[in-house]
């Protein structure tokens, strides 16, 4: 008897179906609601879980067969790159700087973004989603590993990479991205997938990932254009599933849209924030640019972000409500971000530095509107004083944002001149925002806001390392000298020289 | 709006003024002199007197810029939320009404370095 | 050794991260480390989970057992994401080759209707138990503590969904779509099923982390895996002439193999912690196992007939061996 002969060959679609969604059953001997505890409370209705569309119909055995052929190439180049120094191919030793707040930043939001998905492939009640969530659970994964790996080599040579893990904990400015990924998993899975999955991969991470990669592929860092090539096609991926999501969710009932529409209000302002690390790395840290922050902002955002709700708008949803904001803020938010990285450099695992000359033209021919007129006469003060050998250092702790933990030191939308503040009373406490959507984020939800753990109000408590500067340095695994302050007279600087120098020259 | 979540959600914020030994926060943001990339975050008794406050906790951070030396805290313009206040120097910070994490913002008219 | 072309020799700085120097030393660490010792963040969280606001965002208190240092836990195969997908892709390989030499050769053909129906009635409800299974480690991987401890899980997690694939393209060609309906009906309905599938709902309502894993990975596979792909399938299948199966589930048998040598390990590992660790395994394997026996012993017995007594009592004594080797002692009866 020939089963085939009986009964008609399947469709791809079909066979995919079979393969994933027909896994699932309905529970008799515990309700649903014990199964998926968390699939109710935020208010999403879901109707039918069977009108999720797969885009990529990918099943295991091509997983692994895919992705291990990626990986293997992956690691031979790395190893290639640890054997033959690669780490000499790099523009200059400034360009460490990106790579190392990279890794300190960004891996760990990998990491945390890995186990987001963990938590929502598991708690969402739909075969299709979960098989996509899972996937790109194990993918995320995959980032965080390969990055480690690609930077390792890096570490063993120059500074400020070592500590990325406490410093994940307990640096001041990686409290930004920790409490962006810890916002998004303390909220529901499908905040979660909002946030992340759409808000976050789909509409942002453009703005992410093609400057980091390219820069790397600019200042000749193979190890991370390497990585970047690879996990392009997990990208694409990631992009569909936040884009599938946020059409399923629009189109399965309508109550589901004010519910996403606050939620991409919040995230789109959340992760702007934590970009304007990456703008102030594209425009500053760079020393071989790509493009400009402003440039990549009207590209990724402003272009292609104004044809996605275009496109969304059929379901009664709007651009995001800081998107004119985050337009103001283009020609600024990366100089206000380095000067600051500047003067706190101190207290930073990287380093700062004053721009060149040659600098300086680009930033102005880049920024005809703003360079100019509000940010050269600063870092032309702050030259002055360093060629005096008085460097501006701003032992001042700086206040921060309460939602986003930035320093408070973008400035009012409408005026360059003026520090953006907002404050509210709350339970008879005062909490301050760099803007208004920061704030409105806070007014939202103010019952998780007060839980932030601020950096520096916590140091002022004495809670981190004892309370001083020097005890500070040991708890954030800092060590003064070497990790921190001004690139130039930097050991990095001096090292990356001679290494340079002997390579190309017949000195020992 | 109040959060929405599985069981009841109250904690409290990780900086309210008792964790701070006696002293409390208050934050000064010095207007138009954005060499200072950010308002400050300074910390004092509730029984330092507003003047002493300033000249212990604000004037040595301020110290880097120029016109610093130049303040005449007697003519300084005050803002506290968002309106005009007048601080009375030899008065504690208490006395002034300056609570846990107020922030203050001081204008110094004809003081405005490089920062337009 | 490879031969250095390069003219310069660079002395490192460090060997390693920070971490990774305080717990292993001033040598260079193998990938495995790098990749998974303290990733994940442990301090200064920031906000409550407001799906459980008794919960911190990575909490170890969520289980029953408690361990001073969670990265003791290790993977002795020492899988990471590109050691895994290299382990996997060559499994699927030879898998895939299984699949094309039993239909090139039209090795389904050669086995008797009822041997297939029997192999059908055996591994295609299977199919369902895998997807379980998948979600049980997605729990673990999603709530557990400590990346050396839940990292193995996703790779579980995702295993089990292929294996489930595996099962569900087994049914389509030795039965078609019908066989995976009617694997789904006997899921659904046939008594001999209902105690395996209240048996995987319940663990899907557990909320400890290692509990789900004691008794979905320890428990339930520990039992299942041994039984089903090399008893049922390889011995008492193969003889009767379905060989085509056996190889057909040749990456599920060579998978728990592999498997089980990191969940013993794990329970080894927890189990010489403390006592109270021990006392609550003993508890968990004992419960779930008894369960788990239940509930297997009606699948086998369309196989095995006769035999499934004695097969049962052999499975539950090198279950119970090794667990004893684990440290933890368990009787189960039959």
């Amino acid at each position: 008897m020939d089963t085939k002969a009986r009964q008609p060959k399947l469709g791809l679609r079909e066979k995919y179906r079979l393969l994933t969604r027909d896994l699932g059953w309905d529970p008799t001997y515990q309700t649903r609601e014990t199964l998926y505890p968390y699939a109710e409370y935020e208010g999403i209705k879901i109707h039918d879980w069977d009108k999720w569309e797969d885009p990529f119909r990918l099943t295991m055995d091509a997983y692994w067969k895919y992705q291990s052929e990626k990986d293997r190439k992956f690691y031979a180049i790395l190893d290639a790159h640890a054997q033959n120094n690669g780490h000499l191919n790099i523009t200059d030793a400034r360009y460490l700087s990106a790579i190392k707040l990279f890794l300190q930043a960004i891996s760990p939001g990998e990491y945390t973004s890995h186990q987001g998905f963990s938590r929502a492939g598991r708690e969402l009640p739909g075969v299709g989603t979960q098989v996509a969530c899972q996937m790109q659970a194990l993918d995320e994964l995959r980032h965080a590993q390969t990055q480690i790996h690609a930077l390792s080599n890096y570490n063993r040579f120059y500074n400020g990479f070592h500590a990325f893990v406490q410093q994940r904990d307990r640096m001041w400015y990686n409290s930004v991205p920790r409490s962006f990924f810890d916002d998004a998993m303390t909220g529901g899975p499908f905040e979660f997938v909002v946030a992340i999955a759409f808000a976050f991969e789909y509409v942002l991470t453009n703005l992410l990932f093609v400057p980091f990669m390219s820069g790397a592929a600019y200042n000749g860092d193979m190890s991370t254009v390497t990585f970047g090539f690879s996990a392009q096609s997990d990208e694409a991926r990631h992009m569909t599933l936040g884009l599938e999501s946020i059409k399923f969710l629009l189109e399965q009932d309508p109550a589901n849209v004010p519910i996403v529409q606050g939620w991409l209000d919040k995230w789109f302002w959340r992760g702007l924030r934590l970009l304007s690390l990456v703008g102030t790395m594209m425009d500053y840290m760079l020393p071989k640019r790509v493009m400009s922050w402003a440039e990549a902002w009207n590209i990724y955002g402003e272009e292609n972000g104004s044809a996605l709700f275009k496109d969304l708008a059929r379901y009664g949803i709007r651009k995001p409500k800081g998107w004119e904001d985050a337009s103001k803020g283009r020609d600024h938010i990366s100089h206000q971000f380095m000067l600051g990285l500047y003067q706190w450099s101190f207290g930073t695992a990287f380093h700062g530095w004053i721009p060149t000359d040659e600098e300086f033209a680009w930033l102005s021919e880049k920024y005809p509107d703003t360079f100019d007129r509000y940010y050269r006469p600063r870092w032309n003060e702050l030259r002055k004083l360093a060629a005096a050998g008085t460097p501006f250092k701003n032992y001042g702790l700086p206040m921060l944002c309460q939602t986003c933990q930035l320093p408070c030191l973008f400035t009012e939308p409408d005026d360059p001149t003026t520090l953006c503040h907002r404050e509210v009373e709350y339970k008879g406490e005062r909490y301050h925002f760099c803007s208004s959507h920061c704030q409105e984020i806070f007014d939202h939800e103010p019952e998780k806001y007060v839980q932030a753990w601020l950096p520096m109000n916590q140091l002022t408590q004495g809670t981190s390392g004892g309370g001083g500067l020097e005890n500070w340095m040991k708890y954030v695994n800092l060590v003064d000298g070497q990790d921190n302050g001004d690139f130039e007279g930097s050991q990095d600087q001096r090292n990356f020289a001679q290494w340079k120098h002997n390579s190309v020259s017949n000195q020992a | 709006m109040a959060i929405i979540a599985r069981k009841p959600y109250d904690f409290p914020p990780a900086d309210s003024v008792e964790h701070y030994h006696g002293d409390q926060l208050i934050y000064m943001c010095w207007g138009h002199h954005l060499m200072f990339a950010a308002p400050f975050m300074t910390m004092a008794s509730p029984k330092t007197s507003f003047g002493e406050f300033l000249k212990t906790a604000l004037e040595p951070i301020i110290a880097l810029d120029p016109d610093a030396a130049k303040v005449d805290w007697t003519k300084v313009e005050w803002t506290r939320r968002g309106k005009a206040f007048k601080p009375a120097l030899d008065k504690s910070l208490q006395d002034n009404g300056i609570v846990h994490k107020e922030y203050l913002r001081f204008d110094t008219p004809g003081l405005n370095t490089v920062c337009g | 050794m490879p031969i250095e072309l390069r003219t310069i020799t660079i002395e490192p700085l460090r060997n390693n991260y920070d971490h990774l120097e305080k717990r292993f030393g001033h040598k260079p660490a193998s990938r495995y480390q790098e990749a998974s010792y303290d990733i994940q963040p442990v301090e200064n969280l920031h906000y409550r989970p407001t799906w459980d606001p008794d919960q911190t965002l990575y909490d170890p208190t969520l289980s029953r057992i408690r361990m001073r240092d969670w990265y003791d836990l290790k993977d002795p195969r020492q899988l990471y994401y590109g050691s895994y997908t290299q382990a996997r892709a060559r499994q699927q390989d030879t898998e895939e080759a299984n699949f094309e030499f039993v239909e090139s050769n039209g090795l389904v053909m050669l086995m008797t209707d009822a041997l297939r129906q029997q192999a059908l009635d055996l591994l295609v409800p299977l199919r369902h138990v895998a997807w379980g299974a998948d979600q049980n480690n997605m729990m673990v991987c999603g709530y557990g503590y400590g990346t050396t401890f839940k990292q193995p899980c996703v790779f579980y997690a995702l295993d089990q969904l292929g294996i489930a694939q595996y099962l569900s393209r087994l049914g389509l060609l030795l039965g078609g779509q019908d066989a995976l309906v009617a694997g789904k009906q006997a899921w659904m309905e046939a008594p001999a099923w209902q105690d395996m599938r209240r048996y995987v709902e319940d663990v899907m309502a557990v909320r400890d982390p290692v509990e789900v894993f004691v008794a979905q990975d320890v428990v339930l596979d520990g039992l299942l895996y041994p039984l089903v792909y090399e008893r049922l399938v390889d011995d008492l299948l193969a003889v009767q002439g379905g060989t085509a199966v056996s190889m057909l589930t040749q990456f599920m048998t060579r998978w728990g193999a592999e498997t089980r040598r990191w969940s013993d390990s794990v329970v080894k590992t927890m189990a010489a912690e403390s006592a109270e660790n021990r006392a609550v395994l003993e508890e968990w394997i004992t419960q779930w196992g008894q369960r788990a026996v239940a509930a297997l012993a009606p699948l086998a017995r369309p196989v095995a007939v006769d035999t499934t007594d004695a097969l049962m009592t052999e499975q539950i004594a090198a279950f119970a061996g090794r667990a004893a080797k684990a440290g933890v002692t368990i009787k189960l009866e039959h």
